[in-house]
Order: structure tokens, then sequence, then C-alpha cells
């Protein structure tokens, strides 16, 4: 097993996910004692203590975000949990929903509590229907209880919590976009400055965290932000969870320890490839984290083992991130150009529209890429891609735009071979395959 | 005052919160699109980029002004990324500048020259969207040559508060569009969307396809249409470009209005009704003295008048509530001891016309009042039945209602049926076609210049009042 567990602590049973069996293991405890014991300000510092780093892609540390909050300053607050998870290869927080929907409530309970705020949201996207169902039949029960409402536990204090479901764009998990999504007006990420910590939804002080991020809380207050610190490597501690898919032979979430060893997780935990096939590329955090190639993944394969590990440094040093966690493995065989024309067509499809380098430049790249692949590509077609590319990182407003530049730039600097080839025979080098045969 | 640095020269940040701002204020150029000093920030154009050292290339628009900050407006990353993001609304823009109303004023054109210059990276067809549709009776949306900018939605929600357009669909695909049911009819300060735009996307119908801007030249004025005073431009053919083949009124024509900008009176805005003045004073003019409904001269038509304000017994003046300020004067200066001078309403509010708003628009439909008053005084208009000379100035009395034994002498622009009522009927010229002056309720005083020739046969009541004043027989 790859590691340590913290959210994947306990066997699922048909029940598991009930508050009876949460509470069987321990749950909600760390509520009461942060109720009874803890200034909200010593939550805080607990999870800065424990080095929590967000789960949903950009890896900001959870507790500097909550220091942007002074719990006192006489304002409505809001947290939000964003279980928008809409980055193609990303389904982690799928199972938390499904299988620990109580970690993520008594987490929230907590970090409400820390940051003083009355209402908190859960915004979840639409097509997550089972996820849906059991999250909120655990809010019921919560509230059957008296977990959430007014005063809490005899604590005094009060939290509500509303479950937000989205509509199925993609730009809604960007968490200023879902702001605007819960206000009821279109799904547009908002320009920094202010920060979200300084007027988010409703123009009043906001907390927007990934659901992992967020149900991890609730282990961090029970055990301790130094047990948590135990967990994984010195800069990246806890545990990931990583929803394996593509060519390989057991794909689904996995909780992995950070600095965990990669070829490890791949070829036993995961059980290798299809086929017997070799690695030729990992997207390691869903399609908007950079791919790494078989060549970087050689090193994993072969001799130097520990040359890559898991863990946010190490991925960031190799020039791509453990983004939302959403690992797509490809095996040798797989047509590159195609699968770069899938996910620009994805990024065309979702662009919200609001700023110009993604609206136009997505389109344009997708058009490009559908006239390569028609066979009808031109020699400058690649530099042409590299220019648009280029142009949608660190241009826009939101992440969506540098995302798709990201995904274009690694595939045509990594199988810049595959494009020319295609490009000059009007077919692919590898018959055009996605499937592992 | 803080102080921070653009281009390496120090500048004041005064009262402004953006570097945009303090850029423009301090005359540095920064191209942008979507900005509008009236309207919220939405960064959407990305093209007013500036590189701020230390920290990269980021919107001008949205970045606080701080003590020291070093910015730099035209450094190569700054330039390389304006001239990508040019590339990229000029993408599925279909460069139909012949044919489109907004060349030559136009800001993607000027920037294109400006600051892209390269002929299109992309070999790909461009993107096809709806032509010409109609957002209301005014105004028609070319989908295709819209860049997106959001700003005739922001000004729909944050300045008419109409809230009649929205965008709907999105990515490359996203379109402006009004919502439900509704249209820009609605919105009695729709055509300022048509200024607001920085393309040809949103058209006047009135005058699309009308002239080529460069053709066209403005003159300063103030729109008569009610209190406010609102200054306003009125579009015509530049004098060089006059063409001999057309007929002197379609030379003279006024082709459009557009605002004046002007924060103590109207802003950046002017409703509708002013953006119609072309309308207002292209409507038939009177060019010929009566008497009686017998054309004379001028000068016998003023002589008949001279012999009856000396000779008539009890006299009342209607004053035009449309008089310049020069004109009032003259009016008290020359006959304003001969006449009982009430102030009238020459325009009232129209069938379905929007009587007052929070914004601009004010009940009072005249332009003068407010120093037609300040002479005449604001009693209502009270005619004793033994009057023997009413005067009426200007237009909207309903002569039915004067006393039957009056005489009649009556100042007009327009050709009206009671012109040949009168027993003289004295044509004066209009606003376009002499300079003046207007006092908005509020005390503002704004000038008017003219951009029409007087026609032959017309004086300018400035003009004909000291005459009406001396006696009769004398030189006109």
């Amino acid at each position: 097993m790859p590691g340590r567990k913290v959210l994947m602590d306990f066997e699922v049973t048909p029940d598991s996910h009930s508050l009876a069996a949460y509470r069987a293991r321990g749950g909600y405890q760390a509520l009461e004692k942060a109720l009874r014991t803890m200034q909200p300000r010593e939550v805080t510092q607990e999870i800065v203590d424990s080095g929590l780093q967000g789960r949903g892609g950009a890896a900001f540390p959870a507790g500097r975000k909550w220091q942007g909050i002074d719990p006192d300053d006489g304002q409505p607050h809001y947290l939000i949990a964003n279980a928008d998870e809409g980055e193609p290869g990303t389904f982690k927080d799928r199972w938390v929903l499904e299988y620990n929907p109580h970690a993520l409530l008594e987490s929230m309970l907590l970090a409400s509590y820390a940051l003083g705020v009355r209402h908190a949201f859960v915004y979840i996207r639409g097509e997550y229907d089972i996820p849906w169902r059991r999250l909120d039949a655990a809010v019921e029960e919560a509230y059957g209880e008296g977990l959430f409402g007014e005063d809490i536990l005899g604590s005094g204090f009060s939290c509500d919590l509303f479950v937000f479901r989205g509509a199925g764009a993609y730009v809604c998990g960007e968490a200023s976009s879902l702001l605007g999504s819960i206000e009821g007006s279109r799904a547009y990420p908002r320009n920094r400055p202010p920060r979200m910590t300084v007027r988010g939804l409703y123009q009043a002080p906001t907390v927007v965290n990934n659901v992992e991020t967020l149900a991890t809380i609730a282990w961090i207050l029970r055990n301790g932000a130094a047990a948590f610190r135990a967990i994984g490597t010195e800069r990246s501690p806890g545990t990931r969870l990583i929803s394996v898919s593509g060519h390989i032979r057991n794909p689904g979430v996995y909780e992995v320890e950070l600095g965990y060893s990669w070829a490890k997780f791949l070829h036993e935990d995961c059980g290798g490839l299809l086929c017997n096939k070799p690695l030729k590329a990992v997207i390691p955090g869903g399609i908007s984290s950079q791919v790494l190639t078989g060549k970087d993944a050689k090193v994993l394969t072969a001799e130097e083992v520990e040359c890559l590990t898991l863990d946010h440094e190490k991925l960031r040093s190799a020039g791509s991130s453990l983004g939302s966690g959403g690992m797509i493995v490809i095996a040798e065989g797989t047509c590159m150009v195609r699968l770069l024309q899938i996910m620009l067509r994805f990024y065309h499809h979702e662009s919200c529209g609001q700023c110009t380098p993604c609206r136009e430049g997505t389109g344009w790249m997708h058009r490009v890429i559908d006239r390569i692949v028609a066979g009808e590509g031109r020699p400058e077609d690649i530099d042409t891609l590299h220019h648009v590319a280029r142009y949608n990182d660190g241009t826009t407003i939101c992440g969506l735009g540098d995302a798709a530049g990201y995904a274009a730039t690694a595939m045509l600097d990594n199988f810049r071979d595959e494009f020319e080839y295609f490009i000059e025979h009007g077919r692919s080098k590898f018959g055009g395959n996605l499937e592992c045969r | 005052m803080p102080v921070m640095f653009i281009n390496d020269q120090p500048v004041d940040t005064g009262e402004h919160r953006t570097v945009l701002q303090v850029a423009l204020a301090n005359g540095f150029y920064v191209p942008h699109f979507c900005w509008h000093p009236e309207l919220s920030i939405v960064g959407n154009c990305r093209v007013c980029v500036v590189e701020q050292e230390g920290r990269g290339v980021g919107i001008a628009c949205n970045m606080p002004v701080a003590e020291g900050l070093r910015i730099q407006t035209e450094s190569e990353p700054v330039r390389a990324q304006r001239k990508a993001m040019l590339q990229f609304i000029l993408l599925n823009h279909p460069v139909d500048c012949g044919i489109c109303d907004k060349a030559g004023e136009c800001t993607l054109q000027d920037y294109h020259y400006a600051y892209n210059g390269a002929p299109a990276l992309s070999h790909e067809p461009k993107l096809h969207s709806t032509k010409f549709f109609p957002l209301s009776e005014r105004i028609i949306l070319d989908n295709e040559r819209c860049i997106l900018c959001s700003r005739c939605v922001r000004f729909t929600r944050e300045i008419s508060k109409s809230n009649v357009l929205g965008m709907e669909q999105r990515g490359d695909g996203m379109r402006v569009r009004p919502v439900e049911d509704r249209t820009l009819d609605d919105d009695p300060y729709s055509d300022n969307v048509i200024d607001l735009c920085p393309v040809g996307a949103l058209l006047s119908r009135s005058f699309q396809y009308q002239a080529r801007v460069w053709y066209l030249e403005p003159t300063a004025s103030v729109c008569p249409g009610c209190a406010r005073g609102c200054t306003v431009q009125l579009w015509h053919r530049r004098h060089e470009w006059r063409l001999k083949g057309l007929d002197g009124s379609h030379n003279e024509r006024i082709l459009r209005v557009t605002p004046l900008e002007n924060p103590r009176v109207n802003g950046a805005w002017i409703c509708n009704k002013g953006r119609d003045l072309g309308a207002l004073f292209g409507r038939p003019r009177a060019g010929q003295a009566l008497l009686k409904g017998r054309p004379v001269l001028l000068a016998e038509a003023i002589d008949a008048a001279r012999r009856l304000v000396r000779g008539a017994g009890r006299r009342v003046a209607l004053v035009s509530s449309w008089g310049s300020n020069e004109e009032l004067r003259a009016f008290r200066n020359a006959l304003a001891d001969r006449f009982t001078s009430f102030v009238k309403a020459d325009h009232r509010p129209g069938e379905g016309e929007v009587v007052e708003d929070d914004l601009l628009i004010r009940a009072d439909k005249n332009p003068n009042t407010h120093a037609a008053q300040a002479l005449f005084g604001n009693a209502p208009a009270d005619i004793p039945d033994d009057t023997e000379l009413v005067l009426v100035w200007g237009e909207g009395a309903d002569f039915s209602t004067l006393p039957r034994g009056a005489k009649i002498v009556h100042l007009g622009a327009w050709l009206q049926p009671e012109n040949g009522y009168a027993d003289v009927f004295i044509p004066i010229s209009i606003q376009t076609e002499r300079h003046g002056h207007y006092t908005s309720f509020e005390g503002v005083v704004s000038a008017f210049e003219p951009c029409q020739r007087r026609p032959e046969g017309v004086i300018d009541a400035e003009t004909l009042f000291p005459l009406l004043a001396a006696p009769p027989g004398s030189d006109t």
C-alpha cells in the first residue's frame, strides 16, 4: 500500500459513509474538542503548523489562506468547499463525497469556527449525482443531531450549510467564478486584486478550499499538527488522493503518502500498464498540469527509483505539478497529436469567453490541431501553436487559459517529432491510437 | 501624495486608484478596449498591459497604485504581449472596414496601426455569427465585429440601469443579446452604446451607410431637448468635402449627434432624444415673411410689426424658452418696456416620451426656461381680454386661446399653419444657424455654434428685436 492514510483510514462497507460509522471511528471528536477548548485562532494556527497545502491544484498553503481572514472583523465571512471537480482525469473528491462525507462536514464546521463563518457552502458539480445524494443525506443526518444550525453542541457557535449544485461548466471550478455561479450571475473568474479573502462571495471575505483539503482538517485537529507533519515529506506533509486513469491496469482513487516512489506506485500499487506496454508519458495532475514524458519516467522505471517521487516539490522541479491529483497514464504507442486535440477541444469548449486570449486562443489552437489531425497541417502550424500557447499562459484572468497553454506547450516540446510527422505525412505516427492495444 | 514612476519619470498619482488612470492622466497612453472611466473594471480585453518592474507584465486597469511603483508602458515584453492580444482580438474580427461605419474612428483600427501592424498569423477561416441583429428600432448589432469588451452590457446595467443587454453562450461563441422579451427600445439612453462600442458592432440605423466619418466634422452645440442642457456634437459634412453635386441641404444636413463630454452637465452620455436633433432641426423651415398669409418682403413685415408695436394699446409678449441668453437679453433691452412678458413653454413632453428620470432627462422640455424666467419671471401666462397685441415668439402657443380682438405678431422658424393666421409672421433663425448660449436648470451656461447657413429671408431674433423697437419707416 502506498504509505500511511488520512482519509482512507477505514474499510469501506455499505454504510461506512453514515454518521454512526463516522462517529465509531472517532468522528466529530475534533469538533467537540475545538468548540470546548480552542479559540478560533488556535484552530487556524494548528492548520498553519500542519503545513497543509491546497489539494485543488495550486498547492497554496491552506493555513496562509485562512490567515487572510480576521475572524473578529465584524463582517460576515463565507466558507466554500469546492466540489466542482471538473478537471479531466480527476475524480478524487468524488471518493470523499461518496465514502467519507462526514469528514468533509466536520472539517467544514471546524473551518467555519476558525474563520467566524455563519454560512458555509458546498459547491458540487451538477454531474455528481450519487456524491450529491450522499452528501445531502449526510448533511441531513448532521442537522438531525444538532451538528449544524444554531448553538452547535451547546457552544454558542452557529453555522448553516448549503449544498449548491453547479450546472456543469468547467470554469466554475475556478474559485472566483464559482462565487458568481452561487450569486446567480455568469460564472466569470474575477480579477485579482482584490483577493477573495478580502472581497469574495457577496463582497464579503471568503475562503474557497478544495474538498480534499477541507476533509483533511478534521484529521489534523483530531491527531494534531505534529502527527500530520510526520506523514509525507518535509515540504509536502500529508497524503494525496490520486485518481489514476488511462492505460493502467487498476485505475481508481488511491491515497498516497507524499514522497512515495512513483515507480512503485505505478507498477506495484496500480498493477502496471495495460498490455505490459512501456510508459510513454504521464499527465500527473489533471490535464492542466504539464505532461511528463517517458524520458523522465524512464528515470523512474529503471535504476534511479528515488529520483522522482510523488510530492509537490519534486514534480515542480521536473517542470510539472501534482495539480488536482488526476493522473493519466499514457502507454507507448499512443498518438499524442490526437490526445492534444482532445485536450484542446475541451479547453475550447469550456472557455468562458470573458477575456480575450483564452476566448480566441483556445478556439484558434483547436482549429489548428483539428486541421493537423485532418491531414491538412502546415509546417508553420507548430510555431503558431507555440505562439498561441505562449500568449495564453499568464495573460488571462484565471488559470484556464494558462492551462490550455501548458497543455499545448508541454506536448509540443516533448513530442515535436510526432507533430512534425503528422504534418509531413498527413497521418499519425501511431495510427491515431488512443486505446492501448 | 504618493509618487510612482512611469517609464522612469516620477508622476503624482493624485486621486487615481489604478495605474491606467494615472498613466492616462499624465500623458502616457496605454491602449485599452474594455476599460471606460464611467464603467466598472472588468479587465477582459487584456490589451492595457504594462510592466511592473520586478513583477512582470499585467493589466494596468486593475493594477492598484502604490508608492514607488515602477511601471514601463513600452518595454519589449509589453509590446510583444499587446501585439499578441491584438492578434487574438483580430482573429475572428471580419476586418470589413471598407463597409463599416466605424472605420476612421475605430479603436481597433487605430490600435492595429499603432501597436500591431502585422499581417494575420492565422490561416483558419473566420468564425461567422449574426449580422444585422436588431437590438431596437434604433440599433443593430453585428456580432462578427463584436470584440466582447462588454462595455454596452455594463452601460445598461450601471448607467442606464435598463438591464437590457447580456451575454449568451460562452467561449468564442459568446454573443451580446438582449435579455428575454426585451429590446433596447426600453432604454431611453440606448444610443450611447454606439459611441461606447470600440468597434463597429453596434450601429445606428439612422446613421448606417450615411457617410464615412472622415468626411464629417463635429460642431459643438447644446441639446435643446430639455432643461438639462447636455452638450452635444452635431456631425455634418466637412466644409472642404462639400459636394457641388449635392444640394445645399444635403451638404449641411446633421447626420448624427454624439455627446460632448462634460462632467458638469451630462458626463459622457446623452439620451436618445438628443440623438434625433437632426430630425428636429431638419423639419421644414419657414423662409417667407407673411402679412395675414400674404407673402411679403422681410422689410415690409418688420415695418408692419413696428407699427403694431407702436400703435397698439395693451401689449403682451409670449417669450420663447428656446431663445438664447443673447436673444432674451436683446428682447429685454429693446422691447421689454413695451410689453407685459410671460415665459412660454415652446415644447411639452411628447407622446411616449420619458418625462423625467434620475439620470439626465428633465420634465421641462425647453433649453432655456431658467434664463428666460430670470428675466421675465415665472408667472403663468395671463392675457387680459382687452389685449390689443400679442407677440408670439417661438412655438407652442395655442392661437385659439388668444383674445379675439388682439393682433398677433408671430416670430417662428418652422413651416406651420398658424404662420398664416398671424397678422405679421417673421421667420427667425434656429440654433444651428447662430452662436448663442443656453442656461441649464442648474444654472450652467453652455455655448452652441452654428453649422448651417441661415436661409435667405430669415433674420436672427437678436437682430430683429432692436429693429422692432425702432420707429416705423427706419432702416431694416
